[in-house]
């Protein structure tokens, strides 16, 4: 969740007021970063995964099941925990079970919602095929020592989102809804992280909107689903803060399940993966070529098919937590003509990626948004800093946005040693990529963060994923790959990856012909004499096509074999065929491909299709698409056995296969 | 005439790299990438006023425009070496050298200081890390946890059938031990910091291994499904301390015909060597194989192929 500083928040007037400060402080200071790294050379390949849990607790007896809001208690037991092992490691709790001596402990950091926990590797991860085999124990070995400081009834679950939340008496312990801050129906101000920062965030989200955020999801129609579906959930009675008008004023649509605060989005679970590239062009060329795979791997581990206890018609989280923190105005939203506002804005600030940055001659402008809103002041000053032209329009098309959370004691002087006001805009930028300059004063490189997974049950699909995406950059860096597609085809392609089944029933933009002509792309050596002509350029249409996730992930057959998509999995077998593996690390990585290749070419189940034949075969279910207190409870019974069993006992086989 | 064909780096080189089938061997990845080299080196500059049409009539360039003889070697397709872009100690360079069937066993001493020193070249280094050696008609295989004495069932599409390009018996133990003598002198001169060899099952392992001064580091096999790799090799391999690495490239890597159809004068030939009744400046004679070598460099601490490639020498006798 970025910085967590302490100090006096600003309210949103306040902030905004200083809102350009912020943002131009921000911008001396990603100037300073950018003048002091834009050389820096890493020699080794790091990069992390970052896993984060619903903590759920039992209440047995009445069969139900509540999120537990004790992530401070839970936080501050890891944290004294953590001091005694760096004190020699003499901790029974972490001695239990398979416990490497020497391996580094894992991390723990708070989230956004109350009832999250996040966890780390201790140290970065390498290339190693070593290293990649110890991804899956670590991520157990981090669930292992959650659930060593919880209660007995509780338990850390990887599901996206919690399927009741929202729903009357679903946190423990409970509070009253309508709080000061959020101001939801639904959920009390304390579902959120205590800390000042996270309170503010949602309260200056939802005033700099000028109302609470709007989450409508289309319902999944039923058999006997009420039609047209309004949401039987919806109060429009309440009249204790001036928000509660928004449902009177038609914030909640038909056939839509209706939500109404950022903890219905914040409160999400992804799988996120970050790289530290060779360079700032290694970098740059991460960025733009992962960036069109996003919402292939969104769509490939969609798990997010229930909201607020309703069976919804998508299957991942990725427009809730849009919506979720959407702060825009009636003006930038189109609403209303503009006046105060600067420019309408097609996209949340958290969104699919709108940029491409790499200095790369295969970059063709026509894959670049022509409407790209830039904030031209910021730009040019980036410019006369001696940024070039293409990563500062990207960082003045971030910095578009206002800094939501603004706390005084910052605004004194402005330390260029420092990153805190290029974070604070950086940060709340959640796209689906993200490039992220070196921290002043450490010895980190550049960054590339990959975004868009959806968590997975089990560790073990957790960490195929992880796996896959690292594999899949460096085939991307050894092949000189080329996934460029106009950028806004891969927006459409988010939109296209939401829907119910989107992975077997709907197709996405992809380009055909990854590799470029026959040249070097590394090296110092000069072209052959007689060198290739260079490749005629025809239309960009001509580039793409409408593919299965599975011609994605598996290839495109095609009758001559020829010229067609080769796959992301033929091309992961292939770069591993050029590296020296050993036949049992050879064998593990089989394991992780072919999850994903099963997935893609729907032998296995993703989650959510999981989920909902789970509810939709459940004996409680009435076939109206509310997903009630007891099918909660035994789905999330269910996922806690898939975590420990990982489909061996044959529950959830059909998202797994045959497990060893 | 001696020929060395090369392919060039074929990391960026396209769709000939990647294979199809999983598991299945294959030497694909040489005969494409060789054509897609010879092909784009012989391909002239475009002409600007030229239309597709005429780009597709044009009659093949003469082989000599673009490969280049020096004394008695003919270059396929003229060479220019593209050394690496990193200090030396960045970089994991592995050399796998194919001895092929039906070349004498006394010539190896030769070949494989001349491959050794084509790599070395082309990529700008004076050392290799890891060199795996390939004996002709020896094949894993994991069934049975045998050497199977069958060679590979043909396997390139582009191969002719029968062409008594029969592979021989597989290898004696004697000729395989006189060769690991010539590759444990280039490990001493430190030319070569590890040595391996290919498709060793446990009893060949067990005949060989007593015979050698400088053992083998690594063990290549070729398993369909590397799950199914028989336990009693795994602790044998691991209680002599080999790795037991994967690999997918067939023992015949490439064989008379697949040569001759590359070479020859055909649709699909590349029109270096004579059909019988051609006149012309085309070689004649008959090709004969000699030897492979495919040479990898990885950047060890990102994970990044830099640079692969095959050489292959063959002989052309009139």
């Amino acid at each position: 969740m970025g910085l967590l500083a302490l100090g006096t928040p600003l309210e949103w007037p306040e902030a905004k007021k200083v809102a350009s400060k912020v943002r131009s402080w921000g911008i001396e200071q990603l100037l300073a970063i950018w003048g002091n790294a834009k050389g820096k050379e890493r020699a080794a390949l790091l990069w992390g995964d970052e896993i984060e849990y619903l903590v759920v607790c039992y209440d047995d007896q009445n069969r139900k099941v509540r999120l537990s809001l004790r992530q401070a208690d839970i936080l501050a037991a890891l944290a004294n925990d953590e001091k005694l092992l760096q004190h020699g490691g003499g901790v029974p709790e972490v001695q239990r079970g398979s416990v490497k001596v020497g391996e580094t402990a894992p991390v723990f950091h708070p989230e956004f919602g109350r009832f999250m926990l996040e966890a780390t590797p201790g140290k970065p991860w390498g290339i190693g095929f070593k290293d990649l085999l110890d991804v899956e124990p670590n991520m157990k070995w981090r669930r292992t020592i959650a659930k060593d400081h919880m209660e007995a009834t509780e338990y850390p679950i990887t599901l996206t989102t919690f399927p009741r939340l929202g729903s009357p008496d679903c946190i423990a312990p409970t509070y009253p809804a309508s709080g000061p801050k959020l101001r939801s129906q639904y959920v009390p101000d304390e579902i959120a992280n205590p800390h000042i920062r996270f309170p503010t965030l949602a309260a200056n989200i939802r005033w700099r909107r000028g109302r609470k955020v709007e989450i409508n999801v289309p319902v999944f129609r039923d058999e006997k689903t009420q039609w047209p579906f309004k949401d039987p959930t919806v109060n429009y009675d309440l009249h204790q803060w001036p928000e509660d008008d928004d449902v009177r004023n038609g914030a909640a649509k038909d056939n839509h399940i209706y939500m109404d605060a950022m903890a219905f989005g914040m409160g999400s679970c992804c799988l996120q993966i970050t790289f530290q590239a060779k360079n700032i062009q290694e970098g740059r060329t991460m960025y733009d070529q992962l960036s069109p795979l996003g919402p292939i791997l969104l769509a490939l581990t969609a798990a997010t098919p229930i909201y607020k206890g309703f069976l919804a018609d998508t299957d991942v989280r990725w427009n809730q937590i849009s919506r979720a923190v959407d702060d825009r105005t009636p003006e930038e939203l189109g609403e209303k003509p503009l006046q105060n506002d600067r420019w309408r804005l097609p996209k949340s600030r958290y969104a699919s990626n709108s940029t491409y940055i790499s200095q790369d001659p295969r970059l063709r402008r026509e894959y670049l948004d022509p409407g790209l809103v830039v904030d031209e002041d910021i730009k040019q000053r980036l410019v006369e800093g001696g940024m070039d032209d293409l990563l500062a329009t990207h960082f003045a098309h971030l910095f578009i946005r206002d800094p939501i959370v603004v706390f005084a004691e910052d605004l004194e002087t402005l330390d260029l040693s420092k990153a805190d006001h290029f974070e604070n805009l950086q940060s709340t930028n959640w796209q689906h990529m993200r490039f992220k300059p070196p921290p002043p004063g450490t010895d980190m490189g550049w960054r590339v963060e990959f975004r868009p997974m959806e968590i997975q049950i089990t560790d073990f699909e957790n960490a195929a994923f992880s796996i896959f995406i690292v594999l899949i950059t460096r085939a991307i860096l050894s092949f000189n790959l080329n996934f460029y597609l106009p950028i806004q085809r891969v927006s459409e392609n988010m939109e296209t990856a939401h829907k119910r089944d989107a992975l077997s029933a709907e197709k996405f933009w992809f380009r055909k012909h990854p590799f470029g002509s026959h040249s070097h792309s590394t090296g110092t050596s000069t072209p052959a004499e007689g060198s290739r002509p260079p490749t005629p350029v025809g239309p960009v249409e001509d580039e793409y096509e409408l593919m299965t996730i599975n011609e994605v992930i598996n290839g495109q057959q095609s009758a001559d074999g020829k010229d067609c998509f080769p796959g992301l999995i033929p091309l992961v077998e292939s770069y591993l065929d050029s590296m020296n593996v050993d036949v049992e690390t050879r064998c593990d990585l089989a394991r992780y491909l072919d999850l994903i290749r099963k997935r893609a070419d729907g032998t296995y189940w993703t989650a959510a299709k999981w989920i909902r034949h789970f509810v939709q075969t459940h004996p409680k279910y009435e076939k109206d698409s509310v997903v009630g207190d007891e099918i909660t409870y035994d789905l999330i019974k269910a996922t806690e056995q898939i975590t420990r069993e990982e489909g061996r006992d044959g529950l959830g086989k059909e998202m797994l296969g045959k497990r060893r | 005439m001696k020929l060395i064909l090369s392919t060039s780096n074929i990391m960026s080189g396209g769709p000939s790299v990647i294979r199809r089938h999983t598991f299945e061997k294959s030497n694909t990845e040489l005969t494409s990438s060789l054509r897609a080299n010879f092909t784009a080196h012989r391909s002239s500059p475009p002409t600007p006023t030229t239309n597709g049409d005429a780009a597709a009539t044009r009659p093949k360039p003469p082989f000599r425009s673009w490969t280049t003889q020096q004394e008695n070697t003919l270059y396929i397709p003229t060479h220019t070496p593209s050394p690496l872009s990193e200090p030396r100690e960045s970089y994991d360079i592995t050399v796998k050298l194919f001895y092929l069937p039906n070349v004498p066993a006394d010539t190896r001493c030769v070949q494989t200081r001349e491959a050794i020193d084509l790599v070395l070249k082309e990529l700008g280094t004076s050392s290799i890390d890891l060199l795996i050696v390939s004996f002709p008609g020896i094949s894993f295989d994991a069934d049975d946890d045998e050497e199977s004495d069958l060679d590979d069932p043909p396997s390139a599409p582009d191969s002719l059938a029968d062409d008594g390009d029969a592979d021989g018996a597989p290898e004696d133990i004697d000729t395989i031990v006189t060769t690991w003598h010539t590759l444990e002198r280039l490990h001493e001169e430190g030319l070569v910091s590890k040595l391996g060899i290919s498709e060793f099952g446990c009893t060949r392992l067990e005949k060989f291994l007593p015979r050698t001064t400088v053992k083998p580091s690594v063990d290549q096999i070729n398993v369909r499904d590397c799950c199914v790799v028989p336990k009693p090799l795994i602790l044998y391999a691991k209680q002599q301390n080999i790795e037991l690495l994967t690999h997918n490239d067939c023992t015949n890597v490439l064989p008379r015909g697949t040569l001759r159809d590359i070479l020859g004068s055909e649709e699909k030939g590349m029109g270096v060597l004579a059909r019988e009744k051609d006149e012309g400046e085309r070689l004649r004679g008959e090709v004969q194989p000699q030897w492979v070598v495919k040479y990898t460099a990885v950047v060890k601490d990102r994970g990044v192929v830099e640079s692969k490639g095959y050489f292959a020498v063959a002989e052309l006798r009139e």
